[in-house]
C-alpha cells in the first residue's frame, strides 16, 4: 500500500514546477484585490493628493462604518440573501430532475426536447429580457422576491451539467438497484443524486454568484427600494459625480458588497473539495 | 399571512378614515443617498452637496407639511432605465427628476403631464424662472416639469499655476483667452512655465464632455445645426472649426490626456493642469479645497464661464435638472400635495444654487446671500447666455453619444475630421429618422 | 426488469416536466416573443407597426454594428483559449490534496464570485492613468504611462484582462472536477508501463478529459460572446467604439435609443451568432475524433 500513492493521479498530473508558477500567478491575481483593499482603508481626503499613500499608516475603518450606517444595507442585503438562496434551490431540483431524465430515462421525443434545451443556452439575455418584463408585468409579480429568482431558474446551463454529471456514472450503480425492484424515484433520490454532490457544489455555487451579482434584471424588476438587492442599492447610494472620486469609500463599498458571497464561497468550498476528491467514482 | 395582509389593509382604512389621512408622494430621484448625514437634518443651511441638500429640502417640506409624507426612493444616475421599465408596467412614481434635454423624449410620447396648472394653483409665474430654465422643461406652449436649476460647463481655474505662468492680472483675476489664437497663445505660456497642461478634460470614456464643447462653441458662431429638429447639419465650416480646435489643443500637449471624468476631477485637485473643463456641480467642492492648506488649490481657485472665443455671440450649452410627474390619475389631495412641494422647492432655490448649479428661480440672483456665494458674480451671466437645444429635439442622449464617440476618435487621430462629422451626421439622422 | 427501465414512456417525463415549463416559459416564449419585436416598429411603451424585416436590414448595413461583431469575435476568440488554456494549467497545477493547493484553488476561484460592478472598479482603478496601479508601476520603473483605457487595441485588452481574471475560477474547478473522475488504474497501468509524464499527460490525461475541455470551451463561447458589463463600465465602448461589444450595441440601441424593435433584430443575430460558434467549436471537436 505504500507505493500506492507514488501511482495516484495527483502525483502524475501536478507537480511542484507547475505549482509554483500557479503560486506566482495567484499573487499577480491577488495584487488587484489587495489594492483595493489598501484603499478602502485609508481616508479619502489623503488619497486625494495620490493612490501612493496607501503604503503609509494612517488607516481608517471610517469607510466602512459610513456604508453600515446606512439602515436600507441590511435589507438588501437580505433581499438578496433570499433571492441567491431560492434561486439556486431552486435551480437545483429542476436540474437535477431533469439531469436525470435526459441521462438516464427513455421518454418520447427525449433527444428532440435536449437539443432544443441546448439551444437554450445559445440565448442572451438581452434577446428575452423586454419580454420578460412585460410578462412579469401581466402577473403583477414585479418588486417579489420570487420575480428576481424565477428568469435564473430557465438557465440551460444547469439542465447540461447535470446531464453530464448523470452520464458519468456508471450504468451498473443504477442497474444493481433496478434488480431490487426500486422506484425510478428512490434510485435517483437515494442511489444515485448522493453520488452528485460534486456537481450540485459547482453548480450551486455558480448559480448563487450568478443571482448575487445579477444586474439588469433587478435593475428593471425591483424598482422599489424595499426591493432593491445589494447590488442595485449600492449603486443607488453612489453620489459621486458631485465628490471628488473618494476611492476610499467605493473601494470599501466592493469589498462590503463582496464579503457575504466570499463567506458562502469559504464555506461551500470545502464541500467542493471533500466532494470532488471523494465522491469521485471509484 | 395573507388573511393577516388582508386585515391589516382593512385596518389602515378604517383607520384613515377616520383620522385625516397622510397623502403620500413616492419620488424618485438621483443625486445618491446620504441619510445617515443628512437623515434628519431639516435646517437645509446645515447641509452641503447635492445629496445632502436635496435630502434635507425634503425633510424640511415633511417637517413644514405634517399631513404629507414624501417616499424618497434613490436611483443610479441617471435612472433612466428604471423609469422606462415603470412606466413601462405603469408603475411610475409621483415625481422624478429628470434633465431638461430628456423631457421631450417623454412628453412627445404622452408619459408627462404638464405642470402649468399645479404651478398657478400655488400662485407660481412661470415668469419666475430664468429663461434658460423654463424653455428647458417648456414643451409645445406648456411646462413639462419644475425647473430646478442650470448646469453648465465651466473653466474651473487653478490660479496658483495661472500665477506661476503669468496669467494672473494684477486684481487677482485670471487672464483667460477671447479669441482661439489667445487661447493657444496662453496655453503655451502656461505650459512652458510650469511643464503642466494648460487644461484637464475628460477624454476618456466619456461622450458628454466633447459633445457639449462642440454646442458651446457652435452656438458661439451662431450655427443653427438643428434648424430641423429632425435632422442635424455638423458638415459646415463651423463644426469643422470646433473639431479642429478641439483636435489642436489636444496635438499640441495643451491638455491632459487619457483621463476619464473621476481621474480629471481628482486630476485637477491635485494640480495636474491649470484649468479644468467641468460642471457647475464641482464648485462647491473645489472652494471648500481652496479653503483648506496644503491642497493644489489653496488660497487659489476661481470659476468662470467658458469664454467666448469665437466673435459670433456669447454662449455656453446648459442643460439643467427638473421635477417631473409621470402621466398617471391623482386624487386632488395629491395633486395640492405636489403643488406643496413644488412650491417648497422653488422657494428653496437658492439653498439648491448652494451646489454649484445655477438657480432656476430668477429671484433668487437678486438676492444678497447668493450674491455673495464664493465665485457666482463670475457665472452668473449663465442665466443668460445658456442656452439649450431646441426643445423638439429628441433622444438627446443618444446623440451625445453618437457626437461623443465620432469627435473622440477625431481628435485622437483615429479619423478625419470631415469623416468624424459626417459619420456623426448620419447616425444622428439615421436615428432620428427611425423615430 | 432493466428492459422496462429503458423502455420509453412518458411518465418517465414527468422528472423534465418541471424544467420544461419554466424554460418554456420564461425562455422559449420571450424568445419567439422578441423574434415578434424585432418585425416591428416598437418602443418600450407599446404600440409598434409591423413592418417586416426592414430592423434587421437596419441592422445589417449599420457600421457601428459591423465594428460590434468584430470586436466581439476577435475578444472571444482570444478570451476563449486563454480561458480554456489557463484553466487546464491551473487544474494540472493544482490537482493536490495538499493544503497549498487547496489554497491556491480558492484564490482562483474567489475573483468570480465578484459582481461585474466590483470587477470593473477594481480594474478601473488599476488601469487609470494618474491614480492606477499600473500608473504607479509605470512611475517606478521610469516608463512612459499607457492609456490602458483610452487607446485603440489597448481598450479591448484591458477589458480582456478584467475578464480571464474574473472568469478563470469556473473553468479551472470544471477541469479540476473531470480530472479527479479519472479512473486510477489508467494511471497504475501507464506507471507499469514506465511512461513518461508528458506520454501519460497527452496519452492518458487529456483525452479522458476531452469532453470537459469541450464543454468548458463550448460554456465560455456563450458567455464570452455575451460581453458587456466590463466594456460599458470600463471603456464605455470606446475610444471610436474599438471596444464596443455586440451586447453593448443592443443596449444603446433598445435602451438608449428606445428602438426595441431594432435592438430585438440585433440580439436575434446575436443568438444566431453564438449558436453558430458553439455549433462549429461542436463540430470541430467531433470532426477530431472521428479522424
Amino acid at each position: 500500500m505504500a507505493d500506492r500513492s507514488a501511482f495516484s493521479p495527483e502525483n502524475l498530473t501536478a507537480n511542484r514546477t507547475l505549482f509554483w508558477i500557479a503560486a506566482v500567478l495567484a499573487a499577480l491575481m491577488l495584487a488587484p484585490v489587495l489594492w483595493i483593499l489598501g484603499l478602502s482603508l485609508k481616508n479619502n481626503q489623503d488619497l486625494m493628493h495620490g493612490t501612493d499613500a496607501v503604503f503609509r499608516a494612517p488607516y481608517t475603518l471610517k469607510n466602512y462604518a459610513d456604508i453600515l450606517v446606512n439602515s436600507q444595507v441590511f435589507g438588501w442585503f437580505l433581499n438578496s440573501l433570499i433571492v441567491a438562496t431560492g434561486q439556486t434551490l431552486g435551480v437545483l431540483t429542476l436540474c437535477s430532475l431533469a439531469g436525470y431524465a435526459f441521462a438516464r430515462l427513455e421518454f418520447p421525443f427525449r433527444r428532440a426536447i435536449f437539443i432544443i434545451v441546448l439551444f437554450g443556452l445559445a440565448v442572451p439575455e438581452q434577446a428575452v429580457i423586454i419580454a420578460r418584463h412585460q410578462m412579469f408585468n401581466w402577473v403583477g409579480l414585479h418588486n417579489t422576491h420570487i420575480a428576481l429568482m424565477l428568469p435564473g431558474m430557465s438557465s440551460a446551463f444547469g439542465v447540461f451539467l447535470m446531464t453530464q454529471f448523470f452520464n458519468a456514472i456508471p450504468k451498473e450503480i443504477d442497474e444493481a438497484a433496478m434488480l431490487d425492484n426500486t422506484s425510478q424515484f428512490r434510485i435517483f433520490w437515494k442511489v444515485l443524486l448522493p453520488l452528485t454532490l460534486p456537481a450540485q457544489a459547482t453548480l450551486g455555487i455558480f448559480t448563487f454568484l450568478l443571482a448575487w451579482n445579477d444586474y439588469w434584471w433587478p435593475l428593471i424588476s425591483a424598482t422599489k427600494k424595499e426591493m432593491y438587492t445589494l447590488t442595485i442599492g449600492i449603486a443607488s447610494t453612489q453620489t459621486n459625480f458631485a465628490q471628488s472620486e473618494g476611492l476610499g469609500f467605493l473601494s470599501a463599498q466592493a469589498i462590503f458588497a463582496s464579503l457575504p458571497v466570499v463567506i458562502v464561497y469559504i464555506f461551500f468550498q470545502r464541500h467542493i473539495v471533500t466532494a470532488v476528491s471523494g465522491g469521485a467514482v471509484k | 399571512m395573507k388573511r393577516l395582509l388582508t386585515g391589516t389593509a382593512l385596518a389602515t382604512l378604517a383607520f384613515a378614515g377616520m383620522g385625516h389621512a397622510d397623502t403620500t408622494i413616492e419620488l424618485q430621484r438621483f443625486f445618491g443617498a446620504c441619510d445617515t448625514e443628512f437623515g434628519n437634518v431639516t435646517d437645509v443651511s446645515q447641509a452641503v452637496g447635492e445629496c445632502g441638500i436635496i435630502t434635507a429640502l425634503i425633510n424640511k417640506f415633511e417637517a413644514d407639511n405634517p399631513g404629507i409624507d414624501v417616499n424618497v426612493t434613490t436611483v443610479e444616475w441617471p435612472g433612466y432605465d428604471q423609469l422606462n421599465a415603470q412606466l413601462a408596467s405603469r408603475a411610475a412614481p409621483d415625481v422624478v427628476t429628470m434633465h431638461y434635454s430628456a423631457i421631450s423624449d417623454y412628453q412627445s410620447r404622452g408619459l408627462l403631464d404638464p405642470v402649468d396648472d399645479i404651478l398657478a394653483a400655488q400662485g407660481i409665474e412661470p415668469s419666475a424662472f430664468t429663461d434658460a430654465a423654463r424653455s428647458g422643461v417648456t414643451k409645445e406652449g406648456k411646462m413639462y416639469g419644475l425647473p430646478f436649476d442650470n448646469w453648465t460647463m465651466l473653466f474651473h481655474v487653478n490660479l496658483n499655476l495661472m500665477k506661476e505662468a503669468g496669467l494672473v492680472n494684477d486684481d487677482g483675476t485670471p487672464i483667460l483667452p477671447t479669441s482661439v489664437d489667445e487661447l493657444f497663445a496662453q496655453g503655451e505660456q502656461f505650459k512652458e512655465a510650469t511643464g503642466k497642461p494648460y487644461l484637464v478634460q475628460v477624454l476618456a470614456n466619456e461622450t458628454a464632455a466633447y459633445t457639449r464643447a462642440l454646442y458651446t462653441f457652435l452656438q458661439q458662431q451662431n450655427s443653427d445645426f438643428f434648424a430641423d429638429p429632425k435632422a442635424v447639419d455638423l458638415t459646415t465650416p463651423e463644426a469643422t472649426a470646433v473639431v479642429e480646435l478641439l483636435k489642436k489643443i489636444y496635438d499640441e500637449g495643451l491638455t491632459t490626456t487619457g483621463m476619464d471624468y473621476a481621474a480629471a476631477v481628482s486630476g485637477f485637485s491635485n494640480g495636474d493642469g491649470g484649468i479644468a473643463i467641468n460642471g457647475t456641480w464641482l464648485i462647491g467642492d473645489y472652494v471648500a479645497q481652496s479653503e483648506k492648506e496644503g491642497t493644489a488649490l489653496s488660497g487659489g481657485y476661481t470659476v468662470y464661464p467658458i469664454p467666448q472665443l469665437f466673435p459670433g455671440k456669447d454662449s455656453t450649452y446648459a442643460d439643467g435638472h427638473g421635477w417631473v410627474l409621470p402621466k398617471k390619475d391623482r386624487s386632488p389631495e395629491q395633486v395640492e400635495a405636489i403643488g406643496k412641494l413644488f412650491k417648497s422647492l422653488a422657494d428653496n432655490d437658492f439653498q439648491w444654487a448652494r451646489t454649484g448649479h445655477l438657480p432656476a428661480v430668477q429671484a433668487v440672483f437678486e438676492m444678497e446671500e447668493f450674491q455673495s456665494l464664493p465665485h457666482r458674480a463670475n457665472i452668473a451671466e449663465i442665466a443668460d447666455t445658456g442656452q439649450s437645444l431646441p426643445p423638439e429635439v429628441l433622444r438627446q442622449f443618444a446623440i451625445q453619444d453618437i457626437i461623443g464617440e465620432e469627435l473622440a476618435a477625431a481628435v485622437h487621430g483615429d479619423k478625419s475630421v470631415e469623416d468624424a462629422l459626417e459619420t456623426a451626421e448620419k447616425r444622428i439622422n439615421d436615428l432620428l429618422d427611425n423615430i | 426488469m432493466a428492459e422496462s427501465y429503458r423502455r420509453s414512456r412518458w411518465s418517465n417525463a414527468l422528472f423534465v416536466a418541471p424544467y420544461l415549463v419554466v424554460f418554456f416559459a420564461l425562455l422559449v416564449f420571450p424568445l419567439f416573443w422578441g423574434m415578434w419585436l424585432s418585425l416591428n416598429k416598437v418602443d418600450l411603451f407599446g404600440g409598434g407597426q409591423f413592418i417586416g424585416l426592414r430592423n434587421y436590414a437596419r441592422v445589417l448595413s449599420d457600421p457601428v454594428f459591423h465594428q460590434a461583431v468584430r470586436n466581439t469575435v476577435v475578444f472571444v476568440a482570444v478570451s476563449v483559449p486563454t480561458l480554456v488554456g489557463l484553466g487546464l494549467f491551473l487544474a494540472l497545477a493544482l490537482n493536490k490534496t495538499t493544503r497549498g493547493s487547496s489554497f491556491l484553488r480558492g484564490l482562483y476561484f474567489s475573483s468570480s464570485i465578484l459582481s461585474v460592478t466590483i470587477v470593473t472598479l477594481i480594474w478601473r482603478i488599476v488601469f487609470i492613468p494618474n491614480d492606477g496601479l499600473m500608473a504607479l508601476i509605470f512611475n517606478v520603473l521610469g516608463l512612459e504611462p499607457i492609456g490602458f483605457l483610452s487607446t485603440k487595441g489597448w481598450s479591448l485588452f484591458s477589458v480582456g484582462v478584467a475578464t480571464v481574471w474574473w472568469c478563470i475560477g469556473l473553468p479551472m474547478m470544471l477541469l479540476l472536477a473531470a480530472l479527479q473522475q479519472i479512473p486510477a488504474d489508467l494511471y497504475e497501468a501507464a506507471a507499469l508501463d514506465n511512461a513518461g509524464k508528458w506520454r501519460v499527460l497527452t496519452r492518458i490525461t487529456l483525452p479522458s478529459i476531452k469532453p470537459t475541455i469541450m464543454l468548458v470551451a463550448v460554456i465560455q463561447i456563450v458567455m464570452q460572446f455575451q460581453l458587456f458589463g466590463q466594456a460599458l463600465i470600463m471603456t464605455n465602448g470606446g475610444p471610436a467604439g474599438s471596444s464596443r461589444p455586440i451586447v453593448m450595441y443592443i443596449y444603446e440601441t433598445a435602451f438608449i435609443r428606445w428602438d426595441v424593435g431594432m435592438g430585438a433584430a440585433a440580439s436575434e443575430l446575436l443568438f444566431v451568432i453564438i449558436l453558430c460558434a458553439a455549433m462549429f467549436q461542436y463540430w470541430i471537436s467531433s470532426r477530431k475524433e472521428v479522424a
